[in-house]
């Protein structure tokens, strides 16, 4: 049994009267890339909101390596291990890309001269080193997409979630990113991705989640999930071609 | 050759301009000296909170009014001498501002900058009511008439000041984190940054020189009152230094306060006879500036040369070959 990143345990949360997310339990375990689905409005970036520290949860608990860590605030869930990046990317737009890096950094080393190198690590992973004295609102959004995965990363995370990082890039720059997913995973970290391109989340997931009005309908591995009724349901609707296909 | 490190830079420029006083000894050209230091210690400090953090801070006056106010009691109602004074009302001033911070920087947006306009107005209403500050008369001060003492004071606690800055916001993560805060404070939060920390310590950082600069200006001037050290020209010009300097770098404010008060000191010399004038100049300014040179004097220079840098580091990019 190997070693358990994040455990959510029936974690709502809620605005006024409308259940974003409703009663969601799962656990990632290390090394492991977790695809997170749904229709549009089904709750996924909220759950990220609630398991990156930035909503807090009505109901349930969340633990991170085995620590309850629900209701802490953003940057204590950073220092512990949370690497996150944003659908709508967020780049220190006046800052240069090192800087972006730099700054993230510091919550390791915060030493000059070790941050300093750290950054550097970070822009050759990424591939920005050549982009490093470039504004950071001067990149494409190939480019702040890459940023904002290298800011996450300079935080040294345990578990990283990817928002969308792929949606919006061309085939060829979504290829360099999925690149990009498959070696973080391989220096070890646990990812935890939402993306709408069902070719990229089916071919790097090695499980998958699937969220409909906040509810969890399917888990599994890529290619049970994608016979699932329920799954072609919520994204099809009810009574189409497919669904009644899958039940026949 | 080794480069020489900005900070001893920044101390050889001190200590050069510390030479001043001892060849230019006319008194009126020694007050003029003093007060520049004074204008470019509460530019560069407001500049700390505004460009660098992102946080408009109508109340500089605040710490100003009470350094000068502390420093005040302390020497008149309790016989303190004037170096501990001024030191109190630097730890006065930081006081106030932890204490203003506390609940208005916890949250985003305009809630700080209306704050600190209403404390401000509120420390100079109780200063205007109450006995032991002599209400609307002020306070008279001892007076101690050496130009040049005051002079290098001020020159000391402004290099001080400015050389604190620059170690804190050039060479250590801290002025990169708050700026990270102003770029993006939900994103700095993704980072491990807690803005509303980050941002107090920024604001008593600014608060406490600035009580100290009050607390040299009662004993330099010798006379206080709640309109000259707590009226809104005190922010007010400071506000106007900054930006027209350029915000977010050191030495912007430091260029925008020493035109500004050239500018000023020409103006009350020649044109005394037009008052209402300076105002609606004060106003044209800082709307011209933001208008024409949204970076400052300091940060248009600097902008044009980094500008230039990403041009060529543009063309050399154009010629790798794209993986």
């Amino acid at each position: 049994m190997s070693e358990q990143v994040l455990k959510l345990d029936s974690v709502s949360v809620a605005f006024g009267g409308l259940m974003a997310v409703d009663a969601v339990s799962f656990q990632v375990a290390a090394g492991e890339i977790l695809g997170l689905i749904g229709p549009n409005g089904a709750g996924k970036t909220t759950l990220f909101n609630a398991v990156s520290g930035y909503y807090k949860p009505t109901r349930g608990r969340i633990s991170l390596l085995g620590q309850d860590v629900t209701g802490h605030a953003p940057y204590e869930l950073a220092a512990k291990g949370v690497g996150r990046t944003f659908q709508v990317v967020k780049p220190f737009s006046g800052l240069s890309v090192l800087e972006n890096i730099l700054v993230a950094s510091y919550l390791r080393y915060p030493r000059q001269a070790e941050a300093r190198h750290k950054a550097q690590e970070v822009l050759k992973f990424t591939g920005l080193a050549e982009r490093a004295d470039m504004p950071a609102a001067g990149l494409t959004l190939a480019g702040r997409k890459r940023l904002e995965m290298g800011k996450a990363l300079a935080l040294e995370p345990k578990l990283l979630l990817l928002d969308e990082v792929v949606a919006g890039l061309n085939p060829t720059e979504g290829d360099q990113t999925v690149d990009l997913i498959l070696k973080i995973r391989e220096s070890g970290v646990t990812i935890l991705i939402v993306e709408h391109i069902m070719r990229v989340i089916m071919r790097i997931s090695s499980r998958i989640i699937v969220l409909n009005y906040g509810q969890m309908i399917a888990q599994g591995r890529p290619e049970e999930v994608a016979q699932d009724r329920r799954v072609i349901e919520a994204y099809l609707g009810e009574g189409s071609q497919a669904a009644n296909g899958s039940t026949a | 050759m080794r480069k020489i490190p900005a900070w001893l830079w920044i101390l050889l420029t001190v200590g050069a301009t510390g030479l001043v006083p001892v060849v230019m000894t006319d008194a009126f050209f020694l007050r003029l000296f003093t007060e520049a230091l004074m204008w470019i210690g509460l530019a560069i400090t407001w500049d700390l909170v505004a460009g660098y953090t992102g946080y408009l801070n109508f109340g500089h006056g605040v710490s100003f009014g009470i350094g000068a106010y502390t420093a005040a009691l302390l020497i008149m109602r309790a016989g303190w001498p004037f170096g501990p004074a001024a030191v109190a009302g630097g730890v006065a001033a930081g006081l106030m501002a932890l204490i203003a911070g506390w609940p208005t920087l916890r949250l985003r947006g305009a809630y700080f900058a209306i704050g600190t306009w209403a404390l401000n107005r509120a420390i100079m209403q109780l200063a205007l009511v109450l006995n032991f500050t002599g209400g609307p008369d002020g306070m008279r001060l001892p007076p101690f008439l050496d130009p040049k003492f005051f002079a290098w004071v001020m020159l000391g606690v402004v290099g001080a000041t400015f050389l604190t800055l620059w170690l804190f916001l050039e060479e250590a993560p801290f002025g990169l984190k708050l700026k990270a805060i102003r770029e993006d404070e939900l994103g700095s939060l993704a980072i491990g940054i807690n803005p509303a920390k980050l941002k107090l310590q920024a604001y008593v950082l600014s608060a406490v020189p600035v009580g100290v600069i009050g607390s040299v200006y009662a004993y330099w001037i010798t006379f206080i009152d709640p309109v000259s050290t707590l009226g809104d020209l005190i922010t007010d010009q400071a506000v106007v230094m900054a930006i027209f300097g350029g915000l977010g770098t050191l030495i912007g404010p430091v260029i925008g306060a020493i035109l500004f008060f050239a500018f000023k000191t020409y103006f009350w010399a020649y044109l005394s006879d037009y008052q209402v004038l300076y105002l609606i100049i004060l106003g044209l300014a800082i709307a011209a500036t933001v208008f024409f040179l949204p970076d400052g004097f300091w940060g248009t220079v600097a902008r044009r040369q980094e500008g230039r840098r990403a041009l060529q580091k543009g063309m050399a990019l154009a010629q790798l070959p794209e993986k």
